[in-house]
């Protein structure tokens, strides 16, 4: 019920419209009445009275109401489907800007190939409830309600018995509608899970075919598949079991005409002409009957979708941009933070109470074993999580006070996990700032030493690279990566292991490239990394272990302590083979 | 291959307007259920012919029993109608579940055999466009032919054959009349065609436009965090509005056209109809006509138009779903590029020798990789590939496992070229840890087994032992049966790595090919992970890139890759002494 209270306003924008169309058609139904009734008036007065004067006038006007009506229900018809096209692309919106609400949280918990279900096949049946089941069920219940009117004035007996059946078809209505949804969930559900299975195929069709896996793939998809066909034949089911016994009652319509018509006339309750004016009109109630099942069908298919969209949009946003405050500057303080990515299990914290401050302009290194915490750390900065405990504060302020996009416009990421558009490289630079001039692109792409083989490529910056990056190697991927980063000249720039698939030689040009321009413009950086030669000269370093910061210092101080960082510092100097 | 995104509407080259050989492709799929569908065409017909006995009755009512005043015939007449509703029931339920059946499975036949195929297309394939638009195909798409190639199939066979039924009725009525009634015809197939070339141009628009906005949303959620990162969601929603508006504006365009079937028949049918009535009329006054002919002759001309309606109805819905179905059939035809040669055999066990002759390469035409590479190592053997990003090292690797096709020249294994083996037998002896380090959804202990899927749970702690992940694993809440999520999303990068490395242990490879194995793990773990893997490497070939140079200065042969071309190669001594690009890059670090 609450879905349908969402839904419900995306509709009643539309409802003059509606209202409109519903008086057009409604006027359009009761023309439909028209042209049997002069069919007839040609049959009696023209062709067996023989009044063949009249015949002009009643093709006139039989044309002009065909064309009329047809014309107009053209232009009902279309304004619906414009309707129908504005509320799914009001909904679309709404719930493409729903998700960029969502926290990171969200989406390390939510699969794609759900996501995408949502967004098509679920936004596509509703489309479909809108265009075609609304106005259909509009345009069927008035010509029953015409119908009965019209019998009635006829014969009220008669008009009962061909009622009849009525409380049968609502009786089985209901029932199909109960009885379908659970298949409709069911549906969906498969639906989303085919989504996912083969979304995750393609995106992983490089480890598939390096392990030669193809065949346990097409088993995995046999079983996604199968089961995608049972739940619509469940579905079907449903259908089976009450779509006859409603079919069954609008062919019941002309039996009940045969019989009571046939034994009132008899008796005498009823005139041969009112019985042959039935059969002219049964038409009228036998179509919305047949039609009934169709829409209870898709309507509940629809009020599935629009539950399965509605429970993604309900979903509560866990990082949201509450406060006001601006960017201000580049000053980065952690006050006893402590962090878990399931922060209501007891499970042990990724960061333990961890402290540092960091001045504008400077330049902190964060090392660390694998899985020690230094993404988490740098992440809590823009706010992409909440802290558990303690505080985050950029430029004094307390991160949870900032307007989210504000503060995240201060500072720029390079993530580990290189993400580049199917754009052009230009397109990737640019894509913090959309309207940058192409020296700013070029300028950000030299300190990535990027401009050497963008240039190479075989349409320099216009070259489209694939979804991911695909095409490019590694090392290509995230020197784009960077210059998108640098491209926006953010207050504080994040490197998150930024250089690990580029060479040495090339990793030092970006590093001077990168210290002059910090020198220039007083911008605080993070470099994470495992290359100790990439932090040495930071201006503090942090060594993680386990979540907690075991020990900090520049350089020389971190030597002299002799502990973990020294340690792996003379390691890394040393040569450790592969194949000895 | 020029990339495609969302922002380039997919285009089919063709000259035909209407592909027969489409249909028949298609039929191929619903021949299977051909038992099905003669039942329920065979029922479908019984039902029409009874329900077209309703109105004979109700005329044997009206002309016999109400003026005999025969309750008796009324009785047994409502009787005998019952029990062909009856018996329509079980006809009904019949038709209902084998049209469901044939519907869900000629699309389930069609999208297994679409994904069986995307499984042999090559790395090209995938890299050349958006991840959404292949996906939308595959699900989407393919869903929207159910209903017309079941119920809708049909519904149009039974009209095609009361069609003709009714077109014989009229000419047995009256010829004259037949040939007045058909006057409209020519018209009307003249609209069917203006609508079906407008329609179709419409539909190919409308899915090129749905597939760009798929694309989009796809790479919206895959990128999300980038877009929130860069707070960049305004801009993007822009984007999406845009792409969202274009497929609204399309989708209108081509309604416009459809909904003009039905009032053209409306409009040809009521002027044929006035038409009828004057000549009959006229004829009656000539007095070559009777009343009674041209009252019957109108109520089978009104019935003419129903099924007329109901073809065109089904015509356009297949020009719709024929724009689905030429992407559909376009994957299908998708050339696999890189499949086993006629007569391929099973590549035998593998000792290691490696040789590439003469290698030409290109991922684009004119655009060389690789330029005339050649080089050998013994079985056995640890290889190293140093040099600049691009410089080709990646795709050195790939080439032995033959992800391409070479422009030229061969890549030999113990002297046996690897195109003549199978391409099952040549992967299967071969583990790939990607640069990329791809996880599927699914537990840790899922993720490692998927190189080896009969390994035994011991076998795969083996292989996360020795790649150092042991520890961290069994610290996960649930251990090996801790889910990873969707792309390994709950674990680091490095981690990430350390299982995939793992997988391509778990393997059992007579080759090992490490592209940037260890490039997110600290030096520590490497180093241990790397003691663990000499032992395991003993006698196996492996080839190894990597930008630490101190993690290949052991390696039997260094080869320095830059610009398509082996620049340089030998021993870590051998290099240093010639004092060329490898010295130099040893000194940097």
């Amino acid at each position: 019920m609450r879905a349908v209270k969402w839904f419900l306003p995306y509709v009643m924008r539309y409802k003059w419209r509606l209202i409109i169309g519903l008086l057009i058609n409604t006027v359009n139904v009761g023309l439909m009445l028209v042209n049997p009734l002069f069919a007839g008036l040609i049959v009696q007065n023209v062709i067996q009275d023989g009044q063949h004067e009249l015949l002009p006038r009643y093709l006139t006007i039989m044309i002009v109401i065909t064309v009329y009506r047809s014309i107009s229900r053209y232009f009902f018809a279309m304004m619906f489907e414009h309707t129908s096209q504005k509320i799914l692309f009001n909904l679309r919106r709404d719930v493409y800007h729903r998700l960029h609400m969502q926290s990171f949280s969200w989406f390390d918990k939510n699969r794609v190939g759900d996501i995408m279900s949502r967004m098509t096949g679920d936004l596509e049946a509703i489309r479909h409830f809108v265009a075609f089941v609304i106005y259909m069920v509009i345009e069927h219940v008035q010509l029953y309600i015409a119908a009965v009117i019209i019998m009635s004035t006829i014969s009220l007996p008669l008009t009962f018995a061909m009622l009849l059946t009525t409380p049968v078809v609502i009786y089985a209505a209901l029932k199909q509608s109960k009885g379908v949804r659970p298949a409709f969930r069911n549906v969906r559900e498969q639906f989303a899970n085919l989504n996912s299975m083969c979304g995750e195929n393609i995106s992983g069709n490089r480890v598939v075919k390096a392990f030669t896996q193809e065949a346990h793939e097409t088993e995995k998809f046999t079983q996604v598949n199968n089961d995608f066909f049972d739940a619509n034949m469940e579905a079907a089911k449903v259908r089976i079991k009450y779509f006859p016994v409603i079919e069954t009652c609008a062919a019941l319509l002309p039996w009940l005409l045969l019989l009571f018509g046939g034994l009132l006339t008899i008796y005498g309750h009823l005139e041969l002409w009112q019985m042959v004016a039935f059969g002219g009109y049964l038409w009228m109630i036998d179509a919305p009957t047949r039609i009934f099942t169709w829409a209870v069908n898709d309507t509940q298919n629809a009020a599935t979708s629009i539950d399965k969209v509605y429970e993604m949009m309900k979903q509560p946003i866990m990082v949201e941009s509450e406060g006001e405050e601006t960017f201000n500057s580049g000053t980065v303080e952690f006050k006893n933070v402590s962090f878990n990515y399931t922060p209501f299990e007891t499970s042990e914290l990724i960061l333990k109470n961890i402290s540092f401050s960091v001045e504008k302009g400077q330049t902190i290194g964060i090392v660390g074993a694998t899985g020690s915490g230094k993404t988490t750390l740098v992440n809590l900065i823009a706010r992409f999580y909440d802290v558990c405990r303690g505080e985050v504060l950029v430029g004094g302020v307390n991160v949870k006070a900032y307007n989210l996009p504000e503060l995240r416009r201060g500072i720029s990421y390079a993530m580990q996990d290189v993400f580049l558009y199917s754009d052009t490289v230009e397109g990737n630079i640019a894509f913090g700032v959309p309207n940058a001039p192409m020296d700013v692109i070029y300028k950000a792409a030299e300190i990535a030493d990027a401009d050497n083989f963008a240039l190479e490529m075989p349409e320099g910056y216009d070259t489209i690279v694939g979804e991911r990056g695909v095409g490019l190697s590694g090392g290509q991927k995230q020197r784009i990566s960077l210059a998108r980063a640098v491209a926006t000249n953010p207050s504080i720039l994040i490197l998150d292991d930024v250089t690990s698939a580029v060479d040495t030689e090339t990793e030092h040009r970006i590093q001077s490239a990168l210290a002059e321009l910090n020198n220039d413009s007083n911008r605080t950086t993070f470099i994470v990394a495992h290359r100790l030669s990439s932090v040495k000269d930071a201006d503090l370093i942090l060594v993680l272990s386990a979540g907690e910061i075991t020990e900090r210092g520049t350089h020389d101080e971190l030597m002299q302590q002799n502990g973990y960082y020294a340690k792996l510092f003379l390691e890394q100097t040393e040569v450790t083979p592969y194949g000895a | 291959m020029a990339r495609n995104t969302f922002r380039i509407d997919e285009t089919l080259d063709e000259k035909s307007v209407f592909k027969f050989n489409h249909l028949m492709r298609l039929g191929k799929y619903i021949r299977p259920y051909r038992r099905e569908f003669g039942f329920t065409f065979l029922f479908t017909i019984t039902s029409s012919a009874l329900g077209l006995l309703a109105p004979a009755l109700i005329m044997i009512v009206m002309d016999e029993a109400i003026p005999a005043g025969d309750v008796r015939l009324v009785l047994l007449l409502a009787g005998f109608m019952l029990g062909t509703i009856i018996l329509n029931v079980f006809f009904m339920r019949y038709r209902i579940a084998a049209m469901a059946k044939v519907g869900q499975s000629v699309i389930r036949d069609l999208r297994m055999g679409l994904f069986e195929h995307l499984q042999r297309l090559p790395f090209s394939y995938f890299d050349s466009r958006p991840h959404g638009k292949i996906l939308v195909r595959v699900v989407n798409y393919i869903n929207s032919l159910s209903e017309m190639l079941s119920n809708g199939l049909i519904t149009v066979i039974t009209d095609l054959l009361s069609l003709g039924i009714i077109v014989a009725m009229m000419l047995m009525i009256d010829v004259r009349l037949s040939v007045v009634s058909l006057i409209g015809m020519p018209l009307l197939f003249g609209v069917i065609f203006f609508i079906r070339v407008k329609n179709r141009k419409a539909w190919q628009l409308i899915s090129a436009k749905q597939s760009n906005l798929n694309a989009y949303i796809h790479e919206s959620i895959a990128g999300v965090k980038i877009t929130q990162s860069f707070a960049r969601e305004a801009e993007n929603e822009e984007i999406f509005a845009d792409v969202s508006d274009s497929v609204r504006k399309t989708w209108l365009k081509g309604v416009a056209i459809i909904f003009l079937m039905r009032p053209s028949i409306e409009h040809i049918s009521i002027f044929t109809i006035s038409f009828l009535y004057v000549v009959g009329v006229g004829m009656i006054t000539g007095g070559t006509l009777t009343v009674g002919i041209l009252v019957a002759f109108v109520m089978y001309f009104n019935r003419f138009w129903m099924p007329i309606s109901n073809i065109s109805a089904f015509y356009n819905s297949l020009v719709t779903n024929m724009s689905y179905l030429e992407l559909i059939f376009e994957t299908l035809d998708e050339p696999v590029l890189v499949k086993d040669k006629p007569g391929a055999v099973t590549m035998p066990k593998i000792k290691g020798r490696v040789e590439f002759k003469n290698v030409d390469f290109s991922y684009e035409e004119g655009q060389k990789i690789l330029d005339n590479v050649s080089f050998t190592c013994e079985a056995g053997n640890t290889v190293a590939l140093v040099g600049p990003t691009g410089a080709g090292k990646t795709t050195v690797v790939n080439l032995l496992s033959r992800f391409y096709e070479l422009n030229a020249g061969q890549v030999l294994i113990d002297d046996f070229d690897i195109t003549n083996a199978t391409l099952a037998s040549l992967r299967g002896q071969m583990g790939i840890m990607l640069q990329d380090s791809f996880l599927f959804s699914g537990t840790i202990m899922e993720n490692i087994r998927y190189s080896r899927l009969n390994a035994t749970d011991e076998e795969v702690i083996a292989a996360a032992k020795a790649v150092c992940a042991h520890d961290f694993i069994v610290e996960t809440e649930n251990g090996y049966k801790t889910e990873v999520n969707e792309r390994g999303s709950r674990l680091s990068v490095g981690q990430r790595q350390l299982i995939s490395f793992a997988r391509a242990l778990l393997a059992d490879p007579r080759i090992l090919i490490l592209d940037e194995a260890t490039s997110n793990i600290d030096t520590r773990t490497e180093k241990a992970l790397q003691e663990g893997l000499n032992r395991l490497l003993q006698g196996r070939t492996s080839f190894i890139i990597a930008h630490r140079l101190s993690t290949i200065q052991h390696a039997d042969l260094i080869m320095v890759v830059d610009r398509g071309q082996i620049a340089e190669s030998g021993t870590h001594e051998e290099l240093m002494a010639l004092t060329g690009d490898y010295h130099n890059l040893v000194m940097s670090q």
